[in-house]
């Protein structure tokens, strides 16, 4: 397949700081994920990919043409940004008909693709609203819908997850996922590995400005699969779950909190260790206030991985 | 070739014009627009107490179209027209980096220039809509019981044109500022208050290297009474060649913009 994106040798540095490192890779069409911890350089990655800041060294081109001051590209390129920043005294409809208007569509045609984005992404009843009384997500979903409006060929979106409750996270990936059959290339950056898992299966990790790794999900996966996670549980009676998990071969350590109702699990295979809990609880009776991992963030598996 | 730049030329004036839209409509109901509307007021305020003054205590001696000259010069020349420009002209940019709004209209097929030229035209629109309706109202406030004098409509024309000339040329001007620098609003009013209103009382061509040297070489030098001083040493220039240095130095510090603004990295969010 053409590769759609691609970048050469790409390095961007803000004063001192590494903002990303000799990135060399190729994009097709279909959703990639980008994953990396904050500050990875997902962020300068997506600004540079979209030609809002300049590369100090390397090129980034979209369909073979550069884009760096090549505004007639973005006739067929959606950006997400990540920054909760809007025109606040707008309506949601203003909003998304006046960004149309700078593609040279006639009048009609706006409000058309304006009505169509807004019911995409379930805004319709709230488009006369000013943007300034939406809820984050409402916002967030405003700002897919000003990506998607002009139907392109390219959707890049910067941690369009972020900030979301777990309904509105469902919405969103829904809608992502609606458009991975139409042919079009999706970039989605994220730092949380279950997001982009529930979106795509092609991944590109970051980390510390560098491609770590890409390719497919499941080879990330099982690296991530044999460093050991630390799971919190605050329960009713932490003694009795306690002696259930030591029982567990994939359990390597358990301790017990400084309260007495909470067990410290470390675990080589987190996905047996939580499809495990629900039987056990009910079994044995458990009140659970809280289950926690402290450690299933995105740096501390990097962390791991790179052997720190 | 001709035809695909006259393309070329129609695409850009288009995406201006989308631009001027989007700005226009939105500048107008902005609440920091609201706020300068009540501002521009001020010279109406003091308008309205003069006459009310002179009615009451019934000194009407002076003339009110003398007091409308002097309040052009003293309030909207000196003043006003330099506070609505600095404050719109930088924001013309600023606004978009500050509310980190930048990235909507940067990802859009439309070129930066037509971005600074749309939104220039936008808010000079306004400016100039909202000093003329306070200069029209000090007028017919100033003028109460001399309305039917047809002439003194001429005074009011040419220095409704002055001063628009003015804020065409100080938003230019600013919007450049606001383009080029980050604490534009500062450097702003040092340029407004302490170089314009020092350098135009310079004796020789040193006055030429203000604005307002040109805008008031528009107006009366004749101006007597009370606050003549202000068109002190004054050696005024051609009105054929104010106009055109005003001119020159808008599509200078229009086209300096344009160029700094698609060229300028702007980092947003970091």
């Amino acid at each position: 397949m053409k590769p759609i994106v691609e970048t050469k040798n790409l390095s961007k540095w803000y004063g001192n700081v590494l903002g990303l490192s000799d990135v060399t890779l190729q994009i097709e069409p279909g959703i990639t994920g980008i994953l990396g911890p904050n500050g990875a350089g997902k962020s300068t990655f997506l600004k540079l990919i979209t030609g809002q800041i300049k590369p100090n060294i390397g090129t980034v081109r979209i369909k073979g043409q550069e884009i760096r001051n090549n505004y007639n590209l973005f006739s067929i390129i959606g950006f997400c940004p990540e920054q909760d920043f809007f025109y606040d005294e707008m309506t949601g409809w203003q909003f998304v008909t006046s960004l149309l208007k700078l593609h040279h569509f006639s009048e009609p045609d706006v409000e058309t693709r304006a009505q169509k984005a807004l019911e995409i992404v379930k805004l319709v009843e709230d488009k006369d609203r000013v943007i300034r009384s939406y809820s984050r997500g409402m916002r967030q979903r405003l700002k897919f819908a000003q990506a998607i409006a002009h139907d392109p060929e390219i959707i890049v979106l910067d941690e369009p997850l972020s900030g979301l409750d777990p309904l509105g996270r469902r919405k969103i990936i829904h809608l992502i996922k609606s458009y991975k059959g139409e042919g079009r290339t999706i970039i989605v950056s994220s730092h949380v590995l279950p997001e982009i898992e529930a979106m795509t299966k092609r991944i590109i990790l970051i980390h510390q400005g560098k491609i770590f790794a890409q390719g497919d999900i499941h080879y990330i996966r099982d690296l991530i699969d044999t460093h050991p996670h630390i799971i919190s549980i605050k329960c009713s009676n932490a003694r009795q779950l306690a002696s259930k998990f030591i029982q567990q071969d994939y359990v390597l350590k358990v301790h017990f909190g400084s309260s007495n109702d909470s067990l410290l699990i470390e675990t080589n295979n987190r996905d047996k260790l939580f499809s495990l809990l629900p039987s056990l609880f009910i079994e044995n009776k458990i009140k659970v206030d809280e289950i926690t991992s402290p450690d299933d963030n995105l740096q501390a598996v990097f962390d791991y991985l790179v052997g720190r | 070739m001709i035809q695909k730049n006259t393309r070329r030329l129609s695409f850009f004036l288009d995406s201006v014009k989308n631009v001027y839209s989007i700005f226009f409509s939105m500048g107008r109901r902005a609440k920091k627009t609201k706020i300068f509307f009540l501002f521009s007021f001020l010279p109406v305020v003091i308008a309205f107490i003069i006459k009310f003054n002179q009615i009451f205590s019934g000194r009407s001696n002076v003339q009110g179209i003398y007091i409308f000259s002097n309040l052009i010069v003293v309030f909207y020349l000196q003043f006003l027209i330099l506070i609505l420009a600095l404050f719109f002209g930088t924001s013309v940019t600023s606004e978009e980096t500050e509310g980190q709004t930048l990235v909507y209209l940067t990802t859009r097929p439309i070129s930066k220039s037509a971005i600074v030229l749309g939104k220039y035209s936008a808010y000079t629109t306004l400016v100039i809509l909202m000093m003329s309706v306070g200069v029209l109202l000090s007028f017919l406030i100033l003028n109460v019981n001399n309305l039917g004098n047809f002439s003194l409509y001429k005074i009011l024309l040419r220095d409704v044109v002055v001063l628009g000339l003015g804020l065409i040329c100080y938003t230019a001007f600013f919007t450049f500022i606001g383009a080029f620098l980050k604490k534009s609003i500062i450097v702003g009013l040092v340029f407004s208050f302490g170089w314009e209103n020092v350098i135009q009382y310079f004796p020789g061509s040193t006055q030429r290297f203000s604005i307002i040297h040109y805008l008031k070489s528009l107006l009366p030098t004749s101006s007597s009474g009370r606050f003549s001083f202000l068109m002190f040493r004054l050696e005024p220039s051609p009105i054929g060649t104010s106009i055109f240095m005003l001119f020159l130095i808008t599509v200078i510090f229009l086209c300096l913009a344009c160029i700094l603004f698609s060229q300028k990295e702007y980092i947003l969010g970091d």
